[in-house]
Parts: C-alpha cells; sequence; structure tokens
C-alpha cells in the first residue's frame, strides 16, 4: 500500500501524552487500523503534549476535530469500529465539561476554546519528528523573510515594536538585549536557548521542546542573524532525554532543507547550533549558571554587573533566551509586530504560557493573554475548583514567586501587578490553593525544594535558606515563636537584597507573599496551635461526626487500625494511633470525619 | 582612570580595579572573608554588601566584585546594608559557632549568641571558596571542588576521597580563614626525609648565608612540582611569591648551574654524614616513632621544628623517661671502631634539654665519657650533679618496642657488674658519623688519599694536618675525622691560611725532577694514569698519549717503573744517569788504579 509523502489521508489519529501513561497506545492503534484495513485511508501520527494533563492520554481526530480523553489501548478497537468505520462518536470517551455536557469537538472545550495559543500553536498539531509538517504550517517561512527581506536591524526593530519580553521569567526586553549583543564588539557572538526548566511542577519548556522543535531553532536562527552570531547552543538537562533527542533530530532534519548550517537557503548567513546536555537543577537555569555548565563548569552563577550580552559564554557575547521567547520569534516576523503587540497589556504584549496545578480541575498548560484575570485563568480555562471547594490563594512563578490571595482575583496578570501583588511572573508556574491547603506548608515545601536546588555559593541564600525552612517547619510542627515571625521578615528582605542570582534574590518570596498576605495563618499556628487549613499534621485531629451511618469503609482503609464501630453504627477515631494521614477523610461519602 | 565616592569621599580608582580594592586603598573598612588580592573575586560570602548608586538607581551589591566605575557613589554603611551583615553574620555564627573570625566579626555586629541551634558545632567551613580557587587558579591543581548543592554544599576532592592529583602543598590550608583544613603529614613526615631541610618552599639557607637572599626550593614548591597527568609540568602553576613581590625580585628561570674557575689553591671540606641506625638491629630503629637519632631530636626541640621545640612523643604527650645511648655505631666492631669524638657532649646536652623542657628522668647509657674540650668536663659535673642525670656506665646493649609502645633499654651496668633495663618513653641514639658516601668520587678528583675508616688523609697526621699530598690542596674540619665545632673552626682556620700562604708567594719553586713521557714509545696503555698518587699525569685524547702535568709531578718514579712501554722517564733520574752513578760508585779512583800499579 502507497503510504508516501504525498498520500492523503480520510483521517489523521493525533496522539498525546502516550510516554508515561500508555506507551502501547499507539502500536495498538496502529494494529486495529492495520486489521481494518483501514492503513492507507488513516495515519497514526505520536503527536507532541497537548497540554491537558487531567484528561490525558487524549486522541485528536482530524480534519473533523473530535477530540476523546483518557484514551486506553483496550478502548481502541471500539473507537475504531464506531468512529473510524462508522462514523459515529463514542460518547463516553468525550470530555465532560464541569458543567456536565459532553464535548465531542476539539473546538468546543473550553479549556481550549478560551485559551489563545501562540507560543503552543503547534504543540499537539502535528508530528514533532517531522520538518515537513512544521514547514506544510507556514514554518521556516520568518527565516526567509528575515533572511531576504529584512536587515538585522530591521529584525531587532520588529522585535522591538513587538515589546517581547524574555519568557524565561525576569521579563527583560528582548530586543535590548539583542541589541546589546549586536553592538558588542567581538569576532565570535553566540546565541543560547534556555531549555532547563527548574520550577516544580512547570512543564512548558519541555512540552514546546517535544512538540514544536522546529518553532524554536527559526527562532534561533533569526536572532542569530540579528546579532551576527553563527554558532548558538540548545542547553537542556540530561533528565529531559525526549526533548535532547526531538532537539537533536530537529536539527538534523532542518540541517537536510539546508535551514541550518553554512549559507543558509542560499542568503550567505551561516548559523550551527549543538543541544548541550547538563544536570539538572533550579539554579541550573540561571544564565550565567548556565553558561558555566556549557563551558563544562560547576553550573552555579556569576556576578553580571557587566552584562553576558558583552562578555558571556567563554567570554564572548552572548544572548540567552529562553525557548518560549525564541519560539515567538517566529511569529512576529511572520505576522508582524502590530499583531503582537495588540495581543496583552500595554508593557506586557503577547501571550504567557501558565502550568496549572494544584487544587484546579484542568490540571495542565494553559496559553492566555497577557493582563488575564487570575478568575479567567482560574474558573474560565481551569475549569475551577474541584468539589466545590473554595478558592484561597495561587501561588504563582514557582518557588520565585509568591502567593496572591483570593481577594485579588480580578487583577490582571502581567509582569508589573504580580511584582506589586509580591509575587513574579516567573516562567508562569500556577499552583492553585483551595480552603484545605495550608499556605505556611506550600511556602515551607518550596524552600524544601530549594535547599538542594539552590547552587550554595552564596552564603545570605544557603544559610537563609537553612534557617527559613527550619523555622517554617517548626511552626508546622507547632514547635513556632511570635519571634520567628519578625526573624522571618528581617531575614526574607536581607537575603533578598544580599543575594547575587535571581534565585536567590527570589528565595524568600514564598515566605514573605504569605506573611503579608497570611498572617493570620502564621499566627494560629504558633498561638493557637491549630492549622486552619488541617494540613499541619501535628496540629490537627482527626474525627468522625454523627453524619457516620457506619459503612465500615474508613475502617477497613485505616493502616493504622485506629477506627473502630460496629456495623451501622458510628464509628471512632482513637487519637493514640491515628498519624492524621486523610485517608478516612478522602474515603468517606457522607463528610462524617472532620479535621479540627 | 575613574573617580567615585566612597561614605562621601571622593577617591580615584585604576582600570580593573573593584570597589573593595579602592576602599581598602583609602582605609576605608569593608568586613569581607572570601576575596583575596591572588586570587579571581567570587562573591560567596556577602559580607561586603555595599549599597552602590549608579545613574541614580541604588542597589546593593558585593564590593569585591562590583567594578569601581566612573561616577558612582558607594555607601558601605547604608542602614539596610549594616543589617544584610548582620543578618548573614547571624547565620554564619550559627553554622560555625566555634570560629574565632566569626565569632570576632558577629561581636562588631552586636551578635554574642548564635541565634540557631548549631547542627555542627565542630562546622569551621564557611564555604567561602578561598581554598577552591588556590587550588584551581594558584595551584592549578583542581584537586578541590563543591560538591552536593544548596545547603549540602561542600568542598572537597572529588568523590571526598584521596586524590594522588593532591601533591600536599597546603595552600588551600594557608589560605583558610576559619582553620577548616588540616594538613595531615602521612606515615613519611617531611622532617624525616630532610632533617635540616627548608621549612617552607621558600627560605634562606643559612642565617650565615651569603649572600643572605631567599631561595626557591624546588622540592616543595608548588610551582616546579605541580605536573599534569599526562602532558607533565604545568608552567603557570602558582606563581604567588612573584605576584606579590614588590621589586620583581622573584626569577623562576634561574637555575643551579656549574661555574669553572681557574685557582691557586682548594680546600676540601665535605663534612661528615650520619651513619644509619638500622644497621645495628639490636637498636631498633625504624620500628617506634620514638626512637629518634641525635639530629631528629635536634630538629624535635628546635622551636622552628615541627612542634615548635616541644619535646614530645609521637603520640604527642610529654615523655616521662628519656634514655641516651652513647656510641651507636661508634667504638663498635661491628660498625665503626672510632670513636665519634662529639657525641658525648651533645648527648649531655640534650639531656639537659630535655631536663630544662620536661620533666623527665633522663638515663644516659655510656662506656666512657670523653668531655675533653675546654669547658666540658665542668658541662658533665653539672649535669649531673645539678639536673640528677642518671648516668649508666656500660654500653646500651638493646632497645626493645614494648607491646605498650614502651621501648625497654637493656644494659651492662660496669659498676654494679650487672645487667640493668629501662623501660622508657624515648630513646636518643648517639649515632656515630662517618665519611660521606662520595668520598671516594672527591678523593680521586682531587688525588687525594683516604684512611682505612674512609675519612681523607692529611700529609703527615702531626705536622701537616691539614695540607695533603697533592700541593695546593686542603682539608678543613670533618673530612679528616670527626670533629667538633671548635676543632672544625681551628681546622679550617689553619687551611684557609695556609691556602693564604701558597697564593701569597706569587710563584712558587718547585723541583726539576719530574718524570716526562716519549710520546714515541707511549702506547696508550694508560697503565701510568690510575697509579699516580698525584693525579699528574693525564690521557690526550686527541694525541692519544698519556701527558705528565710538571706542576703536580712529584717525581716519585711509580709511573716509570711501571709503563710497560718503557716510555716515561724521570728527568734528572734516567736509566742512563744512574747506570753512569752505578759505574762511577764502582769505578777504581785513577790515583788508586795507580798506586796499585806502583
Amino acid at each position: 500500500m502507497n503510504t508516501s509523502k504525498t498520500q492523503k489521508h480520510r483521517a489523521d489519529l493525533l496522539v498525546s501524552c502516550v510516554h508515561d501513561r500508555a506507551p502501547d497506545l499507539i502500536p495498538a492503534l496502529e494494529a486495529e487500523v492495520k486489521r481494518r484495513g483501514l492503513e492507507g485511508e488513516v495515519k497514526v501520527v505520536e503527536a507532541g503534549c497537548r497540554g491537558f494533563c487531567s484528561m490525558g492520554p487524549v486522541l485528536l481526530i482530524q480534519p473533523d476535530g473530535t477530540f476523546y480523553v483518557n484514551v486506553q489501548p483496550a478502548d481502541v478497537p471500539e473507537m475504531v469500529e464506531e468512529t473510524l468505520v462508522k462514523g459515529r462518536v463514542v460518547e463516553r470517551m468525550t470530555y465532560q465539561e464541569p458543567s456536565s455536557h459532553a464535548c465531542a469537538l476539539y473546538e468546543d472545550i473550553s479549556f481550549y476554546s478560551k485559551q489563545h495559543r501562540i507560543v503552543l500553536r503547534n504543540c499537539g498539531m502535528l508530528n514533532p519528528a517531522s520538518v515537513e509538517e512544521y514547514i506544510a504550517v507556514g514554518g521556516y517561512e520568518a527565516v526567509g523573510k528575515a533572511l531576504f527581506d529584512m536587515t538585522p536591524e530591521g529584525v531587532i526593530e520588529e522585535v522591538k515594536k513587538a515589546g517581547l519580553r524574555g519568557r524565561g521569567g525576569a521579563g527583560f526586553a528582548a530586543a535590548r538585549k539583542w541589541e546589546t549583543g549586536r553592538k558588542a564588539e567581538g569576532d565570535i557572538k553566540y546565541v543560547l536557548a534556555n531549555g532547563d526548566e527548574g520550577d516544580p511542577n512547570c512543564f512548558m519548556d519541555r512540552a514546546l521542546m517535544e512538540a514544536d522543535p522546529h518553532s524554536i531553532l527559526e527562532g534561533m536562527i533569526i536572532g542569530a542573524y540579528a546579532m551576527d552570531a553563527h554558532q548558538g547552543y540548545i542547553y537542556i538537562p540530561y533528565e529531559h532525554t525526549l526533548s535532547v533527542k526531538t532537539m537533536r533530530n530537529a536539527i538534523e532534519s532542518a540541517r537536510a532543507y539546508g535551514l541550518i548550517g553554512e549559507d543558509i537557503l542560499g542568503s550567505g548567513f551561516d548559523f550551527e547550533v549543538e543541544v548541550r546536555v547538563g544536570a539538572h537543577s533550579f539554579v541550573g537555569g540561571e544564565s550565567t549558571a548556565l553558561m558555566h555548565a556549557i563551558e563544562g563548569t560547576v553550573s552555579e552563577p556569576r556576578p553580571k554587573h557587566i552584562h553576558t550580552t558583552e562578555v558571556g559564554l567563554w567570554g564572548k557575547p552572548t544572548c540567552l533566551n529562553n525557548v518560549k521567547t525564541w519560539n515567538l520569534v517566529p511569529e512576529i516576523i511572520g505576522k508582524g509586530a502590530e499583531w503582537f503587540a495588540s495581543i496583552g497589556t500595554e508593557k506586557s504584549t503577547g501571550t504567557q504560557v501558565f502550568s496549572l496545578a494544584g487544587k484546579i480541575n484542568n490540571v495542565g498548560l494553559a496559553e492566555v493573554p497577557m493582563g488575564t484575570t487570575i478568575r479567567e485563568l482560574i474558573f474560565d480555562v481551569g475549569g475551577g475548583i474541584p468539589n466545590g471547594r473554595e478558592f484561597k490563594a495561587i501561588q504563582i512563578g514557582g518557588p520565585s514567586g509568591g502567593a496572591v490571595p483570593a481577594s485579588l482575583l480580578d487583577m490582571p496578570m502581567d509582569y508589573e501587578t504580580l511584582e506589586e501583588a509580591g509575587s513574579m511572573m516567573g516562567t508562569g508556574g500556577v499552583v492553585v490553593l483551595d480552603d484545605r491547603s495550608c499556605v505556611i506548608d506550600v511556602a515551607r515545601y518550596f524552600l524544601d525544594f530549594l535547599k538542594d536546588q539552590s547552587c550554595g555559593k552564596c552564603s545570605s541564600c544557603r544559610e537563609g535558606i537553612r534557617y527559613m525552612l527550619e523555622m517554617l517547619t517548626n511552626i508546622t510542627e507547632g514547635k513556632g515563636k511570635m519571634s520567628d515571625l519578625e526573624v522571618l521578615e528581617r531575614m526574607g528582605k536581607s537575603v533578598k537584597i544580599s543575594s547575587m542570582c535571581g534565585l536567590g534574590k527570589s528565595v524568600p518570596n514564598p515566605v514573605l507573599s504569605t506573611l503579608r498576605h497570611f498572617r493570620d495563618e502564621y499566627v494560629a499556628h504558633i498561638e493557637d496551635h491549630k492549622c486552619p487549613a488541617g494540613v499541619c499534621k501535628a496540629l490537627i485531629e482527626h474525627y468522625i461526626n454523627d453524619q457516620c451511618n457506619g459503612c465500615g469503609l474508613c475502617l477497613r482503609k485505616c493502616p493504622q487500625d485506629a477506627i473502630t464501630g460496629e456495623k451501622k453504627e458510628l464509628h471512632t477515631i482513637d487519637a493514640e494511633k491515628c498519624i492524621q494521614c486523610g485517608v478516612c477523610f478522602d474515603v468517606c461519602r457522607f463528610d462524617a470525619v472532620g479535621v479540627r | 582612570m575613574a573617580t567615585l565616592t566612597i561614605d562621601g569621599v571622593q577617591v580615584t580608582a585604576e582600570e580593573g580595579q573593584t570597589i573593595l580594592d579602592v576602599a581598602l586603598e583609602n582605609g576605608i573598612e569593608i568586613p569581607t572573608l572570601c576575596s583575596h588580592p591572588l586570587l579571581e573575586p567570587y562573591g560567596a560570602c556577602r559580607l561586603c554588601v555595599v549599597e552602590i548608586i549608579r545613574r541614580g538607581w541604588p542597589r546593593i551589591e558585593t564590593a569585591c566584585t562590583y567594578p569601581a566605575w566612573d561616577g558612582i557613589e558607594v555607601n558601605t554603611k547604608a542602614p539596610q546594608v549594616m543589617e544584610a551583615r548582620k543578618v548573614i553574620l547571624e547565620m554564619m555564627l550559627s553554622r560555625t559557632p566555634n570560629v574565632p573570625i566569626i565569632q570576632d566579626l558577629a561581636r562588631e555586629y552586636g551578635i554574642t549568641e548564635p541565634p540557631f541551634p548549631a547542627e555542627a558545632p565542630d562546622e569551621k567551613c564557611i564555604l567561602c571558596g578561598l581554598c577552591v580557587r588556590t587550588c584551581h587558579e594558584l595551584v592549578k591543581a583542581d584537586v578541590l571542588n563543591y560538591s552536593a548543592q544548596g545547603i549540602e554544599r561542600r568542598v572537597g576532592p572529588p568523590f571526598l576521597e584521596k586524590t594522588r592529583q593532591c601533591i600536599g602543598c597546603g595552600a588551600c590550608s594557608i589560605m583558610c580563614p576559619t582553620g577548616a583544613i588540616e594538613i595531615v603529614l602521612e606515615q613519611e613526615a617531611v622532617y624525616q626525609e630532610k632533617p635540616l631541610g627548608p621549612t617552607s618552599a621558600v627560605w634562606v639557607p643559612s642565617l650565615q648565608a651569603i649572600p643572605r637572599v631567599p631561595v626557591i626550593d624546588k622540592d616543595s614548591c608548588i610551582h616546579f612540582r605541580q605536573q599534569d597527568r599526562s602532558e607533565g609540568k604545568i608552567d603557570d602553576a602558582c606563581m604567588a611569591c612573584q605576584m606579590l613581590c614588590e621589586v620583581d625580585a622573584i626569577n623562576f628561570e634561574q637555575e643551579d648551574e656549574i661555574i669553572e674557575l681557574d685557582v691557586g689553591a682548594i680546600i676540601v671540606a665535605t663534612g661528615f654524614e650520619m651513619w644509619d641506625a638500622t644497621k645495628l638491629s639490636q637498636y631498633s630503629y625504624g620500628q617506634s616513632p620514638n626512637i629518634l637519632t641525635g639530629l631528629e631530636f635536634e630538629r624535635l626541640s628546635n622551636s622552628a621544628g615541627i612542634t615548635g621545640g616541644e619535646i614530645v612523643t609521637a603520640e604527642g604527650k610529654e615523655p616521662e623517661r628519656v634514655a641516651i645511648i652513647h656510641c651507636v655505631g661508634s667504638r663498635d666492631h661491628n660498625a665503626h671502631e672510632y670513636c665519634s669524638r662529639f657525641c658525648c657532649m651533645y648527648s649531655l646536652k640534650q639531656a639537659h634539654l630535655v631536663r630544662d623542657k620536661t620533666d623527665a628522668s633522663v638515663y644516659e647509657f655510656y662506656m666512657d665519657m670523653r668531655a675533653f674540650g675546654s669547658g666540658y668536663e665542668e658541662f658533665y659535673e653539672r649535669v649531673q650533679k645539678e639536673e640528677g642525670i642518671t648516668m649508666v656506665r656500660g654500653r646500651g646493649a638493646s632497645v626493645e618496642v614494648l607491646s605498650n609502645g614502651k621501648l625497654r633499654v637493656k644494659g651492662d651496668d660496669a659498676d654494679l657488674g650487672e645487667l640493668v633495663h629501662v623501660d622508657v618513653d624515648m630513646v636518643l641514639l648517639s649515632t656515630a658519623v662517618e665519611a660521606p658516601h662520595d668520598s671516594s668520587e672527591v678523593a680521586s678528583m682531587f688525588g687525594l688519599s683516604r684512611k682505612p675508616d674512609g675519612f681523607f688523609a692529611e700529609a703527615h697526621p702531626k705536622l701537616r694536618p691539614v695540607e695533603t699530598n697533592t700541593d695546593g690542596v686542603f682539608l678543613a674540619g670533618s673530612i679528616q675525622g670527626p670533629k667538633d665545632v671548635p676543632d672544625t673552626v681551628g681546622h679550617a682556620g689553619a687551611a684557609a691560611s695556609m691556602a693564604l700562604a701558597l697564593l701569597d708567594k706569587g710563584e712558587v719553586v718547585i723541583s726539576p725532577q719530574v718524570a716526562i713521557v716519549d710520546e714515541k714509545l707511549c702506547s696508550a696503555c694508560k697503565t701510568c694514569i690510575s697509579l699516580c698518587p698525584y693525579t699528574a699525569i693525564a690521557f690526550v685524547d686527541e694525541d692519544n698519549v698519556a701527558r705528565i702535568n710538571e706542576a703536580l709531578c712529584k717525581g716519585c718514579g711509580t709511573c716509570v717503573a711501571a709503563c710497560p712501554a718503557g716510555a716515561i722517564t724521570a728527568q734528572h733520574f734516567t736509566t742512563e744517569q744512574i747506570m753512569a752513578q752505578i759505574e762511577g760508585l764502582f769505578r777504581v779512583p785513577a790515583e788508586v788504579e795507580e798506586g796499585v800499579k806502583a
């Protein structure tokens, strides 16, 4: 049967999130398609991440747009029979909106329809291993436009007009960086792509590299042309093996089309790019630490009084941008600065990809225009809080960011506004907290994460993490003192101003922002020995109220055999044996287990 | 040249200087623990944070890393800066509560007690990175680096295991501001190998050295020792002394060199060597670190030595009993039969040092007390009477290392007529001295002869004690036999005056009775060359003949008699002359012959 590139298929099956969750899904689909003799009509494509983590693995059937969620190999025969052969939708495999109506079509799902996907434009929509598919959707047109129709200065001017800010976290104006890089003296210049994403719960860079590698390469080629650089490196943590593989494959296939290497598209411009792999850590994404890692030395930051755009990798002018920033460049060059600047706010243009995690229905990656309010992101795109619980706060910006309370739910999210609220955009990691989440525990969690993700070079950052973590742990264990709050504030402020790099300067953010917005919770922990959210084990007690009908489920599930009671009679928890694990609370269907 | 303001004072800075450099130059104090003039700035301790106002924007930065740019305004004591330093010091003091330099700094900022309990009260390392940068930038050994991240960060060699790449130079330990790095000498301590050697890589060989300038000991200098495993010597390893020397006096290129001089007289003064005490196993030398030779004890009790002059055992304790054994290797048929002459007196002196510095009892095992010099007998009397040293007359026979580490000295007490023993903590062996091991090479170089004991022979033991049989070559000191300091000084003075007397003559008269070689007959067998006691015959390669230096030849005739080709004759003493003399002797005088006829 003819399966060449020019073959027109009746349907494409775009399968996402198979790597961890369903490695057998694609072979199962292929086998079933073959069994039904549909090989020439139906093509199974391993597409990249579609960002809908809570529903994966997902399957999009093009061109009609049928969208199935939680697809398992066992569902394959039925799906093929019903949808591909008979043309009917399998109801049970479609997505159920929380408003409880089923959505069979991709474009009807509010998680997608309310997003504005620019960075993620191709994610899950094409085969990342195929440069032809990228070219087919208009890829590498911007490279042609830049190389043949624009001067390097023109490219920088366009990016400047678009108001593009670096997506790595700090939001530094990309065009200013490029301009300094262009003006810097040096025979050799470098462009780097930062693929070392360090925030816990964040995976947009990885998703992008795995789903749409060519958009990053295309941006780098344009950036290199603007800065007169001829060598680029993409730094990816060793652990992200699929990203490394996909990017390396993309470089080789782009080279085969003359898009990388000498005399790109006959323009006379040369550009080489290479993937560099290093050990993963949060601090490893800091620009100078990343350059040290590429140079082969210890990945720790150095002072940047002289910018890396002047003295960077191996002492040469270097322009480092996040992979998302590079990804946006072809869109800006292709569609124009005015188009990009029209999205978002005046100072923060374009869109931002958020990684939604925590107590939210639609866990995953969501891209919305800058300036979208927290409410829109959490409730419209994110589908709200599970189990009808109450929204309490979001922690934006990962360990470097801070908590924003419910009172600021209608606050627009852009770089400046978030910073004023004591948080930061960062890379867009969002952890949603409901009334059952303890903010002190969250702050403690982030410090615990940082304690071995900081490089440990600066005494202020290293020891600050050590002692702030010690104090927060004491508070969550009921051993805190009121004087700790003053020490935490003092220490936080000093660590913020006296540490060297962005990581060190933002280490106290989770502590300071929660102290600012949730001081009463700290006081409750210290003075009343209570955790209002019912999280901190040392400060809570599980009990069974009179809602209990004696079903015995909690009794069977309790790992400590702490629950006693006859069938159909009120159960009780033995406080001596109870370890406050919360299993009974989770399993009870009658709201009979309480926490106090 | 840049102009900036620090704490309201206008100062100027050179290109490349940091704010810290400029502040220190102008006497403005900024605390710092991780910066060093020899190393690149690092910015780890964060104590030198200052407020910097540049183009109207205030910011907090470390003075050790921030360039002294033109027009900036620096406040080293801004309130938030002082607060940040205080917080950092509180945390540092909690980490390392028992480090004096941290305690002192903390006190300056009003901190008396660590605010947090210490995780490890013995911790001394503040992770300033001076050691790592020293090893990388100066020593170029890259033995030290950081391992683990965040609060677990620590300093050490790869995998925190011993590495042969470390040459034990100690530079990291010297740089460490908190004393967190200790250099441990393993087994072969340096002082055992080089008892009187250099104490550091840059040293003055002796206080009497001329010129009295320091030299580099290449065996311990990092610059010369540092080797790369694959590429050999690293040329730019540690040049710290050169970087620091203000008058540019350090020259790494300077080599030892051989200088050829034409001289009129030579004084040979090779000195002596210590006899190896392991050769007589009964003394157990080498089996316990507490059995020392006299020279090792000198090093131990020297105030510039490894213990700073304290007399302690290898365990670091003050000894309770010390035995000194005389004549180890001297006056012994199994070693040297001669008396080493000065051991008796230094043994008494060492007994005195032990008594002076410790409370230990001292036992001296001796055969005869040879206290022959001026004031010696009085000293001998004094240590016995005033210092209570126990004298045991009789050779110390053996030393046994007991299982508890003590040392049992057995000996024969000739006064009591019985065998005695004593258990001690330290044994000092007054070992023999002997002629240096390369004496035979020296002897053949100068044409000197040696005595059966190995020392060099003087021309006459009583009448010509500094001269040799080679004209113009003199002996000084222990080359001629064991001597103490006064004797050596006297002997050397005599040699010097003999040499001067010779030089002063301007010209010398020698006997015309010398040997000459008939070069036509010389068969180039070289027999004569090794036989000449005055090294007066040299073999001339170009002409392939032996030739005699007439100035050195004494006309002894040894070569004349030995020459198998009969090529050598003694001038004025030829065969013909001898025969003529013999004939002359036997000729009957004419008057006698005539008288007989008559």
